[in-house]
């Protein structure tokens, strides 16, 4: 709803919520103390046709040039019309953090790449996670096995995780 | 239990149990070491499925009469002698276990003569410590090893043996394996008395198909296409099937890594995905492959048999060989379909389809996922875009555009702010050397005053000092260096609403530009409200609210005069400073002070310290 009002085109498309500005939009929900409540779904992790793809021109990469963030305070029990939006900030990763995300993402698509996408969990990654995209588990999208043989498997997202976001915010945002 | 070393017997048949798994390992072994000799013929007699005897003869560099010892002694090998070669394997042994493991487990005679030497000499090694018995013998050129009653001391092991046939099928698989790594080879492998295999040596790279023929099928030949790329010192060639030419078992996929025989996952992941949905599920790919690297990207000290390895650079090596798999079964593809559309021979120069390959292969040119983190250049960038231009996967003409301002983007972080000069003159410079004076921060009293020891040219004074001065003045320079540009701000996570009275609000409103100077953002709502959004940095560690409460008062006490910055540093400075000193801090201070402002410095210090005399202290105590 927020990407509408503020007039973001892309949708889910693979390239920013404001392609003309390349500024993506991220909402994160946070509790009142400033501490994310959820990870940050970035953007569908491809499990085939990677060949030749490199963290410099990976898809990640580019959602996360430039990203508008936009903090709400979103706890369970606040009803969703008094959620409060805080200030919203543009942040670009610092050289730490893109290395941060470029070591996870190395090793993410490594995984994914040798045909081990299924032992992949949570636990991979300092700031970046890979994980099943929720929503529906009769979706399937094909993938490589450790044999190298095509399956069908949950499609995966990459998400930041919590602790990453936090820092984000924590450098950016006065948190009392 | 007392703990004793393992007799060398017992020990070697220890490691025997990982080397020497079954006949066919030992005929591995023993062959690989005929080949590290340069062997060129190769006459392999087994009896009994290799149970009763394995006999190997080669024309090798063979082993010198002196050495016939220490060749059937562990962890020696005149394969490896530093830890460098170890990282850069070229011969096919090197662990110097197989002679040991085998002859602990079997009668081994090891008859050789070298070239050098005119006469052969026969080792063999008995008992519990494995005593080598060294004896004359009858030989040419080359080295005769022979393995007779496997496992007769390990019945455990003896027990796991198969019949003669499956043994001998086992055997005749690893020489089928060897026989196409090595086409200059000539290899003849009989069992009971019988020929069974003859494989004649080929000079010519044309005549290989007929070896591969022989050992693979006339038909996979047939189904073949070939392969032969090089890219960035990695070179693939070999053949691979069709896709209609599948196997249901895994019984045809051979792969040589620098000439070593693998079952690697890697690769064998790599071919399969190239065949994607062409196979049936069930199905496995034929193919004999040959893959070849710098020995030193790549670590074949992993597997004991040595049937896997580890490259350095795993993902780099998956892809290279899936897009070459891949391209060369697309052209096959292709060159087919135009086959059946015009229904004449019109089989694509090979020449053509090479630099197809080529080409696929030289986009990947400048990958390095070994040292991910190292930020690309603007080459680098250039290429990756003239290469996502001409792929026909990425047309998106956006995602060109972004990645060159992203690339630009690398450029100014690349630039690393430059050090500030007056920082480094502090490491480098003694202050001693400037003011001829030196304080010495002895303790500190009651947190805030220190006991210090002026050294002048002769004397030394003790003086009490009070810090706080020093350490405003030395804040409020340095807010009033950033001043101009003005504090970092902070956005608050959200906007706070603080209470003043109403001749403040006023104040405030007037103030504003000031305060934004200072990193302080807000608006007035209402007569006695305003509404913070931005704070600086600087004050970070304070409450928003008491902070600016205290800094409007400060102000507000010199409110007839017009406010300048100087007057705001001072304020923040007093707010914002951290007053827990330790001595070490309270030294530092005092030096940076004396280095930059020792005229300052030394007023300081004038209007600041008592000077301390103990002498009538002193004189009570004696």
């Amino acid at each position: 709803m927020l990407e509408h009002v503020l007039g973001a085109s892309a949708g889910s498309r693979p390239e920013p919520d404001f392609p003309h500005l390349s500024i993506e939009l991220k909402t994160l929900p946070i509790n009142r103390f400033g501490k994310p409540l959820e990870t940050t779904f970035v953007c569908v992790a491809p499990l085939t046709n990677l060949v030749g793809v490199t963290w410099h021109n990976c898809h990640l990469r580019h959602k996360l040039a430039r990203v508008l963030w936009v903090p709400i305070i979103a706890e369970r029990e606040i009803p969703i019309a008094e959620r409060i939006i805080a200030t919203p900030f543009i942040w670009s990763p610092s050289q730490e953090e893109e290395q941060l995300m470029a070591q996870d993402w190395q090793e993410l698509t490594d995984m994914i790449v040798l045909g081990k996408v299924e032992q992949i969990t949570g636990k991979y990654g300092q700031v970046l996670q890979l994980r099943p995209k929720a929503a529906n588990s009769q979706a399937k999208t094909k993938a490589f096995n450790h044999q190298g043989k095509p399956f069908l498997t949950l499609p995966r997202g990459f998400y930041l995780k919590t602790a990453f976001t936090h820092e984000i915010l924590k450098k950016h945002l006065r948190i009392d | 239990m007392t703990i004793a070393v393992l007799p060398a017997r017992l020990a070697n048949q220890i490691a025997a149990g990982e080397v020497v798994e079954r006949p066919a390992s030992v005929v591995k072994e023993l062959i690989e070491n005929s080949l590290d000799a340069g062997a060129t013929k190769l006459h392999i007699d087994i009896e009994k499925g290799g149970s009763k005897r394995i006999r190997i003869i080669d024309n090798g560099c063979g082993i010198e009469k002196d050495e016939l010892c220490l060749a059937l002694s562990r962890h020696a090998t005149s394969k490896i002698k530093t830890l460098d070669d170890l990282e850069r394997i070229a011969s096919l042994g090197f662990r110097g276990e197989a002679l040991a493991s085998i002859s602990s487990v079997s009668r081994l005679i090891l008859i050789s003569k070298p070239k050098s030497q005119s006469s052969a000499w026969q080792a063999s090694a008995e008992g519990r410590d494995m005593a080598v018995k060294i004896q004359p013998a009858a030989h040419p050129d080359g080295t005769t090893i022979e393995v007779q009653d496997l496992f007769f001391n390990t019945p455990a092991r003896r027990k796991f043996l198969r019949t003669e046939k499956t043994e001998f099928t086992h055997i005749d698989e690893v020489i089928r394996r060897i026989a196409l790594a090595r086409f200059d080879v000539a290899i003849t492998l009989t069992h009971n008395g019988k020929t069974v295999r003859q494989y004649p040596a080929l000079h010519d790279k044309k005549l290989y198909s007929k070896r591969v023929a022989k050992i693979c099928g006339q038909k996979f030949i047939d189904h073949a296409i070939t392969v032969d790329c090089q890219h960035e010192g990695l070179t693939l060639w070999g053949w691979i099937a069709q896709p209609d030419f599948y196997r249901s078992q895994n019984d045809l996929s051979y792969s040589y890594v620098n000439g070593r025989m693998m079952r690697d996952k890697l690769i064998n992941h790599a071919i399969r995905q190239a065949y994607t949905d062409r196979l049936p599920h069930e199905a496995y790919p034929a193919f004999v492959l040959y893959f070849h690297l710098d020995h030193h990207d790549v670590d074949v000290n992993v597997h004991p048999a040595k049937h896997e390895v580890r490259f350095h650079q795993a993902r780099y090596v998956h892809d290279f060989i899936y897009s070459v798999v891949h391209q060369a079964l697309m052209s096959a593809q292709n060159s087919l379909d135009a086959l059946a559309a015009t229904n004449t021979v019109a089989t694509p120069p090979i020449t053509a389809r090479d630099d197809h390959l080529n080409e696929a292969s030289v986009t990947e040119t400048q990958r390095d996922y070994i040292t991910p983190l190292r930020y690309v250049n603007e080459k680098t960038a250039e290429q990756y875009n003239a290469r996502q231009a001409a792929s026909s996967v990425h047309k998106a003409p956006a995602r060109i555009e972004s990645l060159s301002s992203a690339s630009q983007a690398y450029q100014a972080l690349l630039t690393t702010p430059a050090v500030d000069p007056v920082e480094t003159k502090h490491a480098i410079t003694n202050p001693d050397s400037l003011s001829g004076e030196h304080y010495q921060v002895l303790t500190l009293l009651q947190d805030h005053y220190a006991l210090i020891e002026q050294q002048a040219a002769t004397e030394k004074i003790l003086l009490l000092v009070a810090v706080m001065p020093f350490a405003l003045f030395k804040e409020q320079m340095q807010l009033q260096q950033r001043w101009q540009s003005g504090l970092t701000s902070q956005p608050l996570l959200l906007p706070q609403q603080l209470e003043f009275s109403r001749d403040e609000v006023q104040w405030l409103n007037k103030q504003q530009a000031l305060m934004q100077q200072a990193g302080i953002f807000y608006q007035v709502k209402d007569a006695t409200h305003i509404q913070v959004r931005q704070f600086p940095a600087y004050l970070r560690q304070h409450n928003v609210q008491k902070a600016l409460t205290d800094l409007v008062e400060k102000l507000k006490i010199i409110k007839n005069q017009a406010l300048s910055g100087k007057d705001y540093c001072q304020a923040l400075a007093s707010i914002g400073l951290n007053t827990d000193f330790t001595p070490q801090s309270v030294q530092n201070l005092f030096n940076q002070l004396q280095i930059e402002q020792n005229d300052k410095f030394k007023q300081l210090i004038d209007l600041n310290s008592v000077s301390v005399d103990l002498t009538s202290l002193l004189s009570k105590l004696n």
